[in-house]
């Protein structure tokens, strides 16, 4: 008894920490990126008519508020608080982080929404982003000279492909997983190819589809696990 | 007319950029740390954990270029360190490339760099893309130790739920995005296929010959193959 009582003091102290890092650097970034245009008008006096700003902003606000609320609930099982942190501070979530976290997690053999899951991930995720800005330092770097010579080269496709590339492969690597689990949300993703392309907004329907497939399923028994 | 490139340009949002790279190098090697140590705490090897982070750190390479690919693609519209910024945090460049728009939309301006586009646009675009990002941050800042808790109540009742939750949210992910190439037919379905044959063909290599270090380079492997293919196709298909 004494011993399950420190064990859950422990894991209390390792999410307060989780918590504390993760709220002061993303206020840090947060606030270091509003000074971007915020810049334009001290340094270079550049400030927008106020109409076309606030019909701007309440555009944008109006297609971003929801679809973050959806996504950041979709994304809490996938990324565990630690990785919601980083992700939502970095960006760049289904192409880079959750990829980096599953292929982490395969690497050191421990499974998904466990803890020791957790730590991987966050550890795996946490290297990608440093690899990440890093290669987007060279690619700052080198952009001048090379910027009209990659977009024309023989190459070009091969960048231009890069997300049919990831995803097949990521299909293929949970369908060999699971194959049960992708029925619901492959038939969504399929019909809703059929009529649009534009489906940024309809990645919170197709993973909350895909969760109450998962859960009709483990109701009947169909899907374990493991 | 060429106005606004130098200011997008200005040696100003290199220094910024540099100062935002630093916080989030920092944040990245405190959570290494914390987790370092919570995974040492709890039984973790180092070298379980040194292979977790080497083969996110591998993963993070072919997409990180396409990364750059986008910034190059903007560049040419928005200068060069806006775009980086925007890319190094919370952003992603269809995101990025769309609240531009509206931006300059909301000012009477069809296309990004193009006829009408000059220093008051850029500002203007510079303002969504930057509110319409920050929605997500401030949510996570203010509210993800209550959404924590309510998943919390979920894991309590039963494990076994939340690891096929964690899964199929996975699923969901995936899925929204495969058929999207299928559907478009020609050189991107060939690339998906291509994706996912080469990955078939990792997994079997993994479990009948136990090659355990293919584990990390299945995903490039697969992703590098996949696209070296369509290089191919799109000149067969031309």
């Amino acid at each position: 008894m004494a011993k399950n009582t420190s064990t859950l003091n422990s894991n209390e102290i390792f999410e307060s920490h989780v918590h504390r890092i993760g709220r002061i650097t993303i206020f840090t970034c947060i606030v270091l990126a509003l000074f971007v245009p915020v810049l334009i008008w001290m340094i270079f006096g550049i400030i927008p008519p106020i109409k076309p700003l606030i019909f701007g902003i309440i555009n944008v606000s109006v297609f971003m508020i929801p679809l973050s609320i959806a996504e950041i609930f979709s994304f809490y099982p996938v990324l565990g608080p630690s990785g919601i942190y980083i992700s939502y501070t970095t960006g760049n979530i289904s192409n880079l982080k959750v990829p980096c976290a599953a292929i982490g997690m395969e690497a050191a053999e421990v499974k998904p929404a466990t803890k020791e899951g957790d730590i991987i991930s966050t550890i795996a995720m946490a290297g990608s982003v440093i690899v990440s800005e890093l290669i987007l330092i060279m690619g700052v770097i080198l952009l001048v000279p090379l910027s009209g010579y990659l977009k024309d080269s023989v190459l070009n496709p091969a960048f231009e492909q890069i997300l049919p590339a990831l995803f097949g492969a990521l299909g293929a690597y949970f369908i060999l997983k699971n194959y049960k689990l992708a029925i619901v949300p492959l038939a969504f993703g399929f019909a809703v190819s059929m009529f649009t392309d534009k489906i940024t907004a309809l990645i919170p329907v197709c993973v909350l589809l895909a969760i109450l497939g998962a859960r009709l399923f483990y109701k009947k028994g169909w899907v374990t696990a493991e | 007319m060429d106005d606004y490139l130098d200011i997008a340009n200005s040696s100003y949002f290199y220094l910024w950029g540099g100062i935002i790279l630093l916080v989030i190098m920092v944040q990245a090697v405190l959570f290494i740390r914390l987790a370092w140590k919570e995974g040492k705490r709890i039984g973790l090897t180092g070298k379980r954990m040194l292979q977790g982070l080497r083969a996110g750190m591998v993963a993070a390479v072919i997409p990180s270029i396409s990364i750059v690919i986008a910034l190059i693609a903007m560049s040419g519209s928005l200068g060069i360190p806006f775009p980086w910024i925007r890319l190094s945090v919370i952003g992603s460049a269809p995101y990025e490339l769309i609240a531009a728009g509206i931006g300059a939309a909301s000012m009477g301006v069809k296309s990004l760099g193009g006829e009408g586009y000059n220093q008051y646009v850029f500002a203007n675009s510079a303002w969504v893309m930057t509110i319409g990002a920050m929605w997500s941050g401030l949510i996570v800042f203010f509210f993800l130790k209550k959404i924590k808790k309510q998943y919390a109540k979920i894991e309590k009742k039963d494990p076994n739920w939340m690891k096929i939750i964690t899964l199929a949210a996975f699923f969901g992910v995936v899925c929204i995005f495969l058929p999207q190439p299928i559907v478009a037919g020609g050189v991107p379905l060939i690339t998906t296929v291509t994706g996912a044959v080469l990955m078939i063909i990792c997994a079997l290599l993994i479990k009948k010959f136990e090659i355990k270090w293919l584990r990390e380079f299945a995903l490039p492997f697969s992703m590098v193959g996949a696209m070296a293919s369509a290089v191919i196709f799109t000149r067969i298909l031309a």
